[in-house]
This record gives C-alpha cells, sequence and structure tokens, in this order.
C-alpha cells in the first residue's frame, strides 16, 4: 500500500512512517501544503494522512483537492483540534476517518486498515492472518473456516490486534482502542485482561495461538 | 443586606428629621421668646397702673378699689413692693384664674398704702397650643411641599445612576452583550459611566483573553504529546528493550493519556463557558444511558442495573448528553466496589445513580469543584463531576449528591420549572 503523511510536525511525520513503513508499505510525506497540495495531485495514493493545521494552509483544502480530481484515495484527518465542527466538516467533505492528537500509532494503523478494507481503496473486506479469516463487513470471524463466536469486544480486539500484527501492543493502547475516546477510567485495566483472555482462549482452543506476551505486561499477536 | 436603606429614602428621611428637628426647636424657641414679652408687657401694665393709682392718691383723689383688679388699702407698716404670681376664684367665669400681682407700698399724704394691681395671665397653655398648632400647620405644609419636590427632583437627579447600576446587576462576563449605559450630565455620574466602561471592559477583555490562552494551552499541547507518544510507540517497536524500560515506557504513555483526557475536559469547560454548544435537540437520554450501560457491561467492569419506567426526553445539546451521561456513569464505576451492583433509575425527569462506598464524603460540598479529590489517588481529572455541574448549570437542571445507605448517589433532576 501506499501512503500520503501530509503533517507539518517532522518528528511526527518521521514516527509515523517509521510505524507504518514496517508492514513493507510504502510511505511519502508531505511538510507544508503546498507539497501536499501537489502530491495529491501528481501521484496516487491508497490512504493520504491529513493534518488539518498545515504549516502553509489548511488541511481541509487539501482534501477538497482530493475529492474534486476524484483521486481514489481514502482520508484519515489527524488534528489537534477536538472540536466537533472540525470533524464534522472533514467528514462532509468527504474524509473517511477523524483522530484527534495525541493518538497511538497502533490505532492510526487500525483506522487506516478500517479505511482500506471498506474496498474502497484497493483493500479487501476480508482480513487473513494464517488461519484466522475475518469478514468485516459481516463481522464475523473464522479459524479454518469454522466460524468461532465472539463478543464485541472479542472481535474489536482480535481485529486490532491483526491490524497491527508484529507489534507490541501495552495494555494502555488496548484500552483505549476498546474505550474510545471518554475514557476517564485510566488506572482500571483489570477489564483489559478479562478481554483478552477470554480471546486467547478461543483462538487457542481452535489451534491459533497467535496472542503473545511481550515484556511482561504487554501483548503482540504474532506467529512464531 | 437587611439594614440598607434605598438611598431615595434615606434623604427623604434625613429631610424628615431635620424638619422635625427644627420645627419642635423653633416651636419652643417661640414659645419662651413669646411668654418672655407677654410676661414684660403685662408687669409694665402693672407698672404703669399703679403709677396711676398713686398719682390719683397725692392729688387727694379717692381711689375706689376694684377688687381683684385694683386693691388700696392703708397699712400700718410699709413692707418691700412684691411681684408675684396668685390664683383668684373669678366667679364670672366660675373658675380659678392666674393673675399677676404687683403689690407696693408707699406713704402719701402722711397716710400708708399698700396698692395691689392685679392683671389676669393669659394662661401659657393656651397660646403655647396656638403656637404648636400654627407652627404644625406651616411645617406641615411646607414638608409636604418640599417632600414630594425633593424626592421627585431627586429620583430625576439620580435617574443615570439607578439606570447604570440596573446595567451593571446585569452584567455578566459569559454574556456577550455590552452594558447600555446612560450618559449623564452630572459630572459625577459621567465620570461612574466611564469607569464602568472601563473597568467592565477591562475585565472582560482578561476573561477572554485567560480563556483563550486556556484553550491555546490545551490546544498547543496536543502536538507535542503526538509527537512523544508516536515516538514511545516506535521505541517499543523498533528496539530491543528490556522489561522495565517497557514498563517505564507505558508508564508514560499512562501520563500522556491522562494530559490528553485533561485537555479534552478543560477544552469541554471552555467551550461550555463559551457558548460554544449552541445545538438544542431533543435528546433521548434513556437510550443514551441504555447504549453507556451496555458499553461498560460489555467491558465487564462493573454490574450494572438500569430501571427506567419512563422515557427520559431532554432539550440539550447531544454531545454533552453523552458527556453527561459518561461522566456520572464513569464516577460511580471508579469509586464503586466492584462486587457491588450500580443502580441507576431514571423516570420522565430525572436521573438517578448510586453506587456503593465505604463512607460518606468528607466534603461533599466541593465534590463539583474543578481537581477536587477526595483521596489522594490521583485516578481523575478531576474535572468530571465539574464538567457535570458545568453542563447542567447551564440548562438549568438541577444536581445533587448524598449518603444514604452505604451508598454514593448522585441525581439529576432534568425539569427547568
Amino acid at each position: 500500500m501506499k501512503f500520503l503523511i501530509a503533517e507539518d510536525e517532522h518528528d511526527l511525520q518521521q514516527s509515523i512512517a517509521t510505524y507504518l513503513e514496517r508492514d513493507g508499505n510504502i510511505c511519502e510525506v508531505a511538510s507544508d501544503y503546498i507539497e501536499a497540495s501537489e502530491k495529491v495531485s501528481i501521484y496516487e495514493y491508497d490512504v493520504i494522512v491529513l493534518d488539518i493545521n498545515l504549516l502553509t494552509g489548511s488541511g481541509l483544502d487539501v482534501l477538497k483537492t482530493i475529492k474534486k480530481e476524484k483521486k481514489n484515495a481514502g482520508v484519515i484527518i489527524i488534528s489537534a483540534n477536538n472540536s466537533l465542527t472540525d470533524k464534522l466538516e472533514g467528514l462532509d467533505l468527504g474524509a473517511d476517518d477523524y483522530i484527534t492528537k495525541p493518538f497511538h500509532l497502533a490505532e492510526l494503523n487500525s483506522r487506516i486498515n478500517a479505511v482500506l478494507r471498506r474496498g474502497k481503496y484497493g483493500g479487501s473486506e476480508i482480513m487473513e492472518f494464517n488461519e484466522i479469516k475475518i469478514d468485516t463487513k459481516s463481522r464475523a470471524a473464522y479459524i479454518n473456516d469454522k466460524a468461532i463466536s465472539l463478543t464485541r469486544k472479542e472481535y474489536d480486539l482480535l481485529v486490532f490486534f491483526i491490524s497491527n500484527k508484529g507489534r507490541v501492543l501495552s495494555k494502555e493502547i488496548i484500552a483505549e482502542h476498546l474505550w474510545g475516546d471518554d475514557s476517564d477510567l485510566l488506572d482500571n485495566f483489570d477489564f483489559i485482561y478479562v478481554h483478552i483472555n477470554n480471546l486467547r482462549k478461543k483462538l487457542t482452543a481452535e489451534g491459533a495461538k497467535y496472542i503473545k506476551t511481550a515484556y511482561g505486561s504487554g501483548y503482540k499477536f504474532i506467529d512464531e | 443586606m437587611s439594614n440598607k436603606v434605598r438611598l431615595i429614602k434615606k434623604t427623604s428621611r434625613t429631610f424628615l428629621l431635620t424638619g422635625l428637628v427644627l420645627a419642635v426647636l423653633s416651636t419652643i424657641a417661640l414659645y419662651f421668646y413669646t411668654k418672655y414679652q407677654l410676661e414684660n408687657e403685662l408687669e409694665e401694665v402693672l407698672y404703669s397702673t399703679e403709677a396711676r393709682v398713686e398719682n390719683a392718691l397725692k392729688l387727694g383723689k379717692t381711689v375706689s378699689s376694684l377688687p381683684p383688679v385694683i386693691e388700696v388699702n392703708e397699712v400700718k407698716v410699709l413692707k418691700d413692693k412684691i411681684l408675684k404670681d396668685t390664683v383668684i376664684y373669678d366667679p364670672s367665669q366660675k373658675e380659678m384664674e392666674l393673675f399677676r400681682e404687683y403689690s407696693n407700698y408707699k406713704k402719701i399724704n402722711g397716710k400708708n398704702y399698700q396698692i395691689t394691681i392685679r392683671e389676669m395671665v393669659v394662661e401659657s397653655e393656651d397660646f403655647l397650643l396656638a403656637i404648636v398648632l400654627s407652627n404644625i400647620t406651616i411645617f406641615g405644609l411646607a414638608f409636604v411641599f418640599l417632600f414630594y419636590f425633593n424626592t421627585s427632583r431627586n429620583l430625576q437627579l439620580w435617574q443615570p445612576f439607578f439606570k447604570n447600576l440596573e446595567q451593571m446587576k446585569r452584567f455578566s462576563l459569559s454574556s456577550k452583550a455590552s452594558l447600555e449605559l446612560v450618559e449623564s450630565d452630572v459630572l459625577e455620574f459621567s465620570e461612574l459611566k466611564n469607569e464602568i466602561t472601563t473597568l467592565t471592559n477591562k475585565v472582560r477583555a482578561d476573561y477572554e483573553n485567560l480563556k483563550q490562552f486556556t484553550e491555546d494551552v490545551s490546544h498547543e499541547m496536543q502536538t507535542p504529546l503526538a509527537i512523544i507518544q508516536a515516538k514511545l510507540d516506535n521505541i517499543i517497536n523498533s528496539q530491543e528493550i528490556n522489561e522495565v524500560q517497557f514498563e517505564q515506557i507505558t508508564s508514560i504513555q499512562k501520563d500522556i493519556q491522562k494530559l490528553k483526557q485533561l485537555n479534552k475536559r478543560i477544552t469541554i469547560l471552555t467551550k461550555i463557558d463559551n457558548n460554544q454548544f449552541v445545538t438544542v435537540e431533543n435528546v433521548n437520554l434513556t437510550e443514551i444511558i441504555n447504549n453507556k450501560v451496555e458499553s461498560f457491561k460489555e467491558l465487564k467492569m462493573s454490574k450494572m442495573f438500569h430501571a427506567s419506567n419512563e422515557m427520559l426526553n431532554v432539550s440539550m445539546d447531544p454531545y454533552l448528553a453523552e458527556i453527561l451521561i459518561n461522566n456520572l456513569i464513569s464516577n460511580a464505576i471508579k469509586y464503586n466496589n466492584s462486587e457491588e451492583v450500580i443502580t441507576i433509575v431514571s423516570d420522565k425527569s430525572s436521573f438517578v445513580i448510586s453506587n456503593f462506598g465505604e463512607k460518606a464524603l468528607e466534603h461533599p460540598s466541593k465534590l463539583f469543584q474543578r481537581f477536587y479529590r477526595e483521596s489522594n489517588e490521583t485516578k481523575s481529572t478531576g474535572l468530571g463531576l465539574a464538567i457535570v455541574k458545568k453542563i447542567c448549570d447551564l440548562y438549568q437542571f438541577k444536581v445533587s449528591y448524598k449518603f444514604d445507605k452505604m451508598h454514593h448517589i448522585f441525581s439529576v433532576n432534568f425539569s427547568t420549572k
């Protein structure tokens, strides 16, 4: 997959690129409005990660260009502004998702994958990892074509794990993903163990032993 | 405030009191002065009558006595002259009358005479009454006239002051409406008006600045936080680290998450202050509560029970409605014992949530204050309930807390009547 990271903070831009490239994706970067506008006009991308507050202009204008030129690219807006109007405006203009700074790279990656899976931008609705197959349209999971019954949270967790396969996920990252933005229950991670253990049991029962513990308290979804 | 007096009342009262003191003093003065004059006059009459009698006697005329007015008696011894008051029965009036009496002893033509002259005294009560009555009439009329004149004049004079005072009472930092102050031709009032304008403009500008600053700070913090977080995410994935380092990094992640929550909440508070939540819709709170309860149940964090016999529909911003319910439920979960059931009861105008608690709060009155925490376990941002309160205040809902039968109970009454 080919991504464009339009973000004027160099450190953040590079960090995002580094994280996404680990899956073998190609990441191009744009550091200001002009560069971003040029790149989206000239090249084709699968997903564009677009900061609203670009140094020399608004990311929303870049988004307008993308839509005007009918570019077949998914757009995820990132913004430091946690404002509902910004979010609605971005989505109205045709962005596929919106994420507020600060965010976990695993979360961004999971959102990018979700956008790709919608099928419009060269991704597939079917997610596969060895013998595990997930139909994201019907929210169903199969192991060796045998349906396994998962709760909603277990399903979300499995998708999140596979999206970030091979990465270390701390319980903070997982909690934030499962919980969403409004979590104020910061110190309460007990419930994370419950969900992960349940999912792990269900997968292990079918022979899919991919949820590994990393560094004592983190997790990693990997085939070793 | 109970002993405060209205300006107009106060000036009228002072005016009336001064007038009353003046009236009493002038009545007393007038009384004594008139009395003194009358007595003087009376004595002169007595002296001159006595002199006439004396002259008549000297000329050898027979002076017939005319008691009690004139009495001439022959006496053996001469005494000193006497001036005194005496009371004599007046048969014509059939009452005792007060007389002023002057007795003089003179030797005329070889005979000793006692000449006594008496004159009826005008009774002091009578003229005192006359004076008081006339004074009361005069002062009374003057009072009524001056009082109304002064009061209406004062009212008119102070009009700009009262109007500006009313405007100042309506002054609110959260409302953008400017004060409509009236100009006056009185220098002091005009100065007052200018000072009020300067002051309120300054207060408002400072307040706006502060709000803007708060918003800017929380906004500006987002990008550096995003960079820190992204770098940490890469560190745990791209380098071999040990378990201790991983623990430390995840602990930093937790703090970043806290800062993020804090920022978000500060932004919400500022936005409520700025009146930026203008959408008012009919929100089905029962549905929101059910959804929240479902998602909390899915997370298996706490046992929860929601009883609702009637739909709870409220006119408010839907986003704030979510936050309100979320914060109250989160709060209950946070302080609940995980074995106990959290009970939510809602009907068509209220929402009550209760969770188990070991003991009552020490300072329930501070519960809704920003950054107030009952214990030092900093589990929270300390803003969740402050936001609840702010949202309730915005829509005039009543939120209350009590501790009863080992339960912390929060109630929100949505009826705004």
